[in-house]
């Protein structure tokens, strides 16, 4: 048993001094212009990683999360990341070594993909959100995990009976503030929205978490009725999927090192 | 009608549109690659810490590099390949920027070779003690023993265990993709993200690596007849 215990901690001594030798490079990119030739980090299958693809001479590191790719940032293994302008943030406040880029890249526009030919089902969840916008319960739910005056309190649903069968929901819980893990529950603005949408339809909510780049090919099979995921609109994705109106506005963004 | 131009335009939107094939044909180098130097990794590593055991079983000696190797075993055995690779990718080499290919068959190799050891083990325990009295008789100490008459008939015994692991360390190196390596899996992946179409690129991926398993069991069954063929019994 000593020799058990003397040995782990040789082998985590040794596991230490690796990690403490050789120290994070400084960071190299200070617009989106420096990108030209780094490495990018990002997440496969977002707009980022998208966006990376475009850029000239670059390595694209394609994580299968946004967090690990910001991990890779923070270790120096990558020289920036491109990632939503949202989650961005929630990921520079909890690394105080990391920073946003003022310059971001075009806005693009949140929407709620549903499967190609089921019109039905996305027209009633259009009028849904629409009335969700004019009555204000939209930006009452975004407040709470956007902003100053964010306090992560979940919209609680009406306790109706719901009589018109439940709505499956493909989300990746890797997302803040849209959706992340909390205390063993999915939570954020596209869980609380989704929430107030099945209110109004009557239906209960079902949340389904997946790698990022299975959802819009859940919502085409079949498997999910719904992706609500931080899904930009864009041209490849609407040859799959069919999308709601949009219910944010987002940009990406570069995140790197604190010089 | 409608089904096959549909079809084809799927054809063209996943593997040549684009260049998507690319995707797949690097992953597949890089599977190759990770694949082959974990294998020489693990079987070096693997005989080493087999010979270890098996000396110990057999004569009692190397009390403490037994001790080693059963921790190593234990601690390599019992946890999951992905979180060994995450472990080496983010936790050891923490802070400095390494070969991800590197760090692929770091871990793989240290993974298989705890397979590899019990699996040599399991051949060299099976030979008769007969055989090290053999040796000893015609005045081989233990270590010729072992490489000149234990080991070459050992090997001809785990030879369809020994291809089993390597088959499955194939396998398992599809999931590199986690330190954002693009194997074969994660190339279809990036076709998958790209196209939004699951069908064709899975079923691509999943017939290379098909090919491969049949090719190296071919090959294994190959060596196999050499090997019976020396065999006088």
């Amino acid at each position: 048993m000593k020799k058990t215990l003397s040995l782990t901690a040789a082998l985590s001594l040794l596991a230490v001094t690796l990690t403490a030798c050789g120290s994070v490079p400084a960071n190299t990119v200070h617009s989106a212009d420096d990108l030209v030739g780094k490495t990018i980090g990002c997440q496969l299958g977002t707009t980022g990683y998208i966006f990376a693809g475009d850029v000239e001479d670059a390595t694209v590191e394609p994580y299968n999360k946004g967090a690990d790719a910001v991990q890779a940032l923070k270790q120096g293994k990558v020289d920036a990341v491109i990632i939503d302008s949202e989650p961005a943030k929630v990921f520079v406040e909890k690394n105080d070594t990391l920073q946003i880029l003022p310059d971001p890249f075009v806005e693009e526009e949140y929407a709620i993909a549903y499967k190609k030919g089921n019109d039905e089902l996305g027209e009633k969840i259009d009028n849904a959100l629409t009335q969700l916008k004019e009555d204000g319960t939209l930006a009452e739910i975004t407040s709470h995990w956007i902003g100053d005056e964010a306090d992560y309190v979940s919209y609680v649903p009406e306790d109706t009976t719901n009589t018109n069968g439940t709505l499956v929901m493909a989300t990746n819980a890797e997302f803040p503030p849209y959706e992340s893990m909390e205390g063993g529950e999915i939570v954020g603005i596209d869980v609380d929205m989704m929430k107030a949408v099945c209110d109004v339809l009557d239906m209960e909510l079902v949340v389904e978490n997946m790698e990022f780049d299975s959802i819009i090919a859940a919502v085409d099979s079949g498997k999910a009725d719904v992706g609500v995921a931080g899904l930009s609109v864009t041209p490849d994705r609407e040859k799959n999927v069919s999308f709601t109106q949009g219910y944010a506005v987002s940009t990406q963004v570069i995140i790197v090192r604190k010089d | 009608m409608n089904f096959f131009t549909q079809f084809g335009d799927k054809l063209y939107s996943t593997f040549i549109e684009d260049d998507r094939w690319m995707y797949l044909a690097d992953g597949l180098k890089t599977t190759l690659i990770v694949t082959f130097f974990a294998v020489i990794v693990g079987v070096i590593l693997g005989f080493l810490l087999a010979v270890i055991r098996a000396t110990h079983d057999k004569t009692g000696r190397l009390k403490f590099l037994n001790f080693l190797a059963k921790i190593y075993l234990t601690v390599i055995r019992g946890t999951p390949v992905v979180v060994q690779l995450l472990i080496i990718y983010f936790v050891i080499f923490a802070s400095i920027n390494v070969d991800k290919i590197f760090v692929a068959v770091l871990a793989f190799g240290l993974n298989s070779a705890a397979y590899v050891a019990e699996i040599v083990r399991s051949g060299i325990m099976s030979i008769d003690n007969g055989q090290f009295e053999a040796g000893a008789s015609l005045g081989l100490n233990y270590t010729r023993t072992m490489i000149h008459i234990i080991l070459p008939q050992a090997i001809r015994n785990i030879l369809p265990a020994l291809a089993n692991e390597f088959i499955v360390l194939l396998k398992e190196t599809s999931v590199a993709g986690y330190i954002a390596l693009t194997d074969l899996t994660k190339g279809g992946d990036i076709i998958r993200s790209a196209t939004y179409e699951a069908f064709l690129p899975l079923l691509a991926v999943a017939l290379i690596y098909l090919i491969m398993v049949m090719l190296l069991s071919w090959l294994v069954s190959r060596l196999e007849r050499r090997l019976s063929k020396s065999d006088r019994g």
